[in-house]
């Protein structure tokens, strides 16, 4: 096979492929660092959470709960979510005021219970999450287009431009931003600290339900698939900086295609262990992400 | 003129040390601008914390007879305290305007952009830079910034913690000049924090020497307007340390 042709049948599928999954890591990666930004907690429940609400969806749409429709499932699902959350934070915001340290433990805590939940109420199979996702394929330029790229494609564009709208362009999004920078100024400003925590809170929670829902028709889902893929997107989180939220877009992207990359060029055994040594290359060379920029204050 | 402000024996106190605020007590009168003057560590930016609600303290703030005491910042901010810090803390990263949004978080948008329009002429320097980030501002216009975010919010009483601290002497009388306007234009009461008796002089009705956490003297503006009796105010409350 000459170059041209490797280029035209490895390389641009992979990298392609990459950066549909790389899109779902930076959904994850994006609900870590709104929680991280604001309430400085690094939040360890999310993979499970998410996990245990991909499961509801199975549950209610299976019959093994309920059997609701699709739609239904995700409404009721998503609705879910945005309780844990609420509950999660309502319990720990003591914590969060008082030490960071603290309250990231204890996320670690509530993560293992969405697990044990998981478990209590649907046990430890894996079963299919069959998703009503068009089932295509077009051949564009030489690459192979699905429905389940388009998709994906289509929900992380709309998702993510709808959180950096609120967050670039609303009352809520000033908040956001200042309450990340400068808690103090916005307590002077009369700003409850709280409630733009629980906008983080929710909002990351619903941002980890999608990234969930989409990664799963790729893989089956156990207990353990989607705390795995929220690993894909911490590692992303940190990539970007943990604490800028375009900076986790692009760690999740880049995560994505460098990890099809050396899993179809290298090994697909070490994956997790070259995942590892990116973070390690990351952190060196951009301590603070990799999307850092030289700025400065004035006195 | 009707009693805006009172603070009977507030006391704060940092962790199991002692207290940083040891039972002070003062007045401030609609319209009018008492001064808190000390050395640092004098409990200046204790009081106006505590006041302000960013704080724990014991006694009591009453503002317009009501007892505050209990409530959080974000409360007496609605109320009409608005704390201006030390330091200006605005938030480098947003614009000018994202600041001065922040400021009036609590008021209807049509209210909140009447407020911020009449702040951006108030403070020329800073409207030829609204969109620009507040981090790329000089020292004397994150002051003015600082003093404006809090306008905006509407105040009753305007809480400035060492507005001049950092500034060029120029800078200084600009700051201050604005402060005399909002003055001559308003009902607003002020209570300000410095170090500077010179500057503060230009404002205030009234001023209270703090040493040691606590007030240890009380004079009237007018009592002070020739240099030798400022002076002398302040050997005989300050000491040394002034």
């Amino acid at each position: 096979m000459s170059f041209w042709d490797s280029l035209l049948y490895d390389l641009f599928p992979l990298i392609w492929s990459g950066m549909i999954t790389g899109c779902l890591y930076a959904l994850g990666a994006l609900g870590l660092v709104m929680i991280f930004k604001c309430s400085k907690v690094v939040n360890f429940s999310h993979g499970n959470v998410a996990g245990l609400t991909a499961f509801l969806v199975y549950g209610l749409s299976s019959g093994m709960l309920m059997s609701l429709s699709w739609g239904a499932a995700v409404l009721v699902a998503l609705l879910g979510a945005i309780a844990i959350a609420f509950l999660i934070y309502s319990i720990i915001s003591p914590l969060v005021f008082e030490s960071d340290l603290t309250s990231t433990i204890a996320t670690l805590g509530f993560g293992l219970i969405a697990q044990g939940v998981t478990l209590l109420i649907f046990g430890a199979d894996i079963v299919a999450l069959d998703l009503p996702i068009p089932r295509f394929a077009v051949s564009v330029l030489g690459l192979l287009v699905t429905g389940y790229d388009l998709t994906v494609l289509a929900v992380a564009v709309v998702t993510i431009g709808a959180l950096f709208m609120v967050i670039d362009h609303t009352k809520l999004g000033i908040a956001f931003r200042a309450i990340s920078e400068n808690p103090f100024a916005a307590e002077v400003c009369g700003l409850n600290l709280r409630s733009v925590h629980y906008f983080a809170w929710i909002t990351a929670s619903i941002l980890g339900v999608v990234g969930a829902l989409l990664i799963v028709p790729t893989t089956f889902l156990s207990v353990t698939t989607v705390a795995t893929f929220m690993l894909q997107a911490f590692a992303a989180a940190v990539i970007g900086g943990f604490a800028s939220l375009p900076g986790a877009l692009v760690g999740g992207i880049l995560v994505g295609v460098l990890m099809n990359l050396f899993t179809f060029y290298v090994s697909p055994e070490y994956s997790s262990t070259f995942l590892l040594a990116v973070i390690l290359v990351a952190l060196n060379i951009f301590p603070n992400g990799i999307l850092q920029r030289v700025g400065g204050s004035r006195v | 003129m009707t009693e805006l402000l009172r603070v009977a024996d507030l006391s704060v106190t940092y962790g199991s040390g002692a207290p940083s605020v040891n039972r002070i007590s003062f007045t401030v009168g609609e319209g009018s601008v008492v001064a808190l003057l000390g050395a640092n560590g004098a409990g200046k930016s204790s009081i106006m914390k505590a006041v302000s609600g960013l704080t724990p303290s014991s006694g009591a703030v009453l503002f317009n007879g009501q007892d505050i005491g209990a409530l959080p910042a974000r409360a007496r901010v609605a109320k009409g305290i608005v704390y201006v810090p030390e330091g200006r803390e605005i938030v480098g990263e947003l614009t000018v305007r994202e600041n001065l949004i922040l400021g009036g978080y609590q008021k209807a948008a049509a209210e909140r952009k009447r407020r911020i329009d009449m702040v951006l002429d108030l403070f020329p320097e800073i409207a030829e830079k609204v969109d620009r980030q507040a981090w790329r501002l000089s020292g004397g216009e994150q002051q003015m910034l600082a003093i404006g975010r809090g306008l905006v919010a509407d105040p009753k009483l305007l809480l400035l913690d060492e507005p001049s601290l950092g500034l060029a002497p120029l800078l200084v009388r600009r700051v201050f000049d604005r402060l005399a306007t909002i003055r001559e234009e308003s009902e607003l009461a002020i209570v300000l924090v410095e170090q500077n008796l010179a500057v503060t002089m230009r404002l205030c009705d009234e001023l209270h020497f703090l040493r040691g956490g606590r007030i240890v003297g009380h004079r009237r503006a007018e009592d002070l307007k020739d240099e030798a009796a400022r002076q002398q105010a302040i050997d005989a409350y300050l000491g040394a340390a002034a």
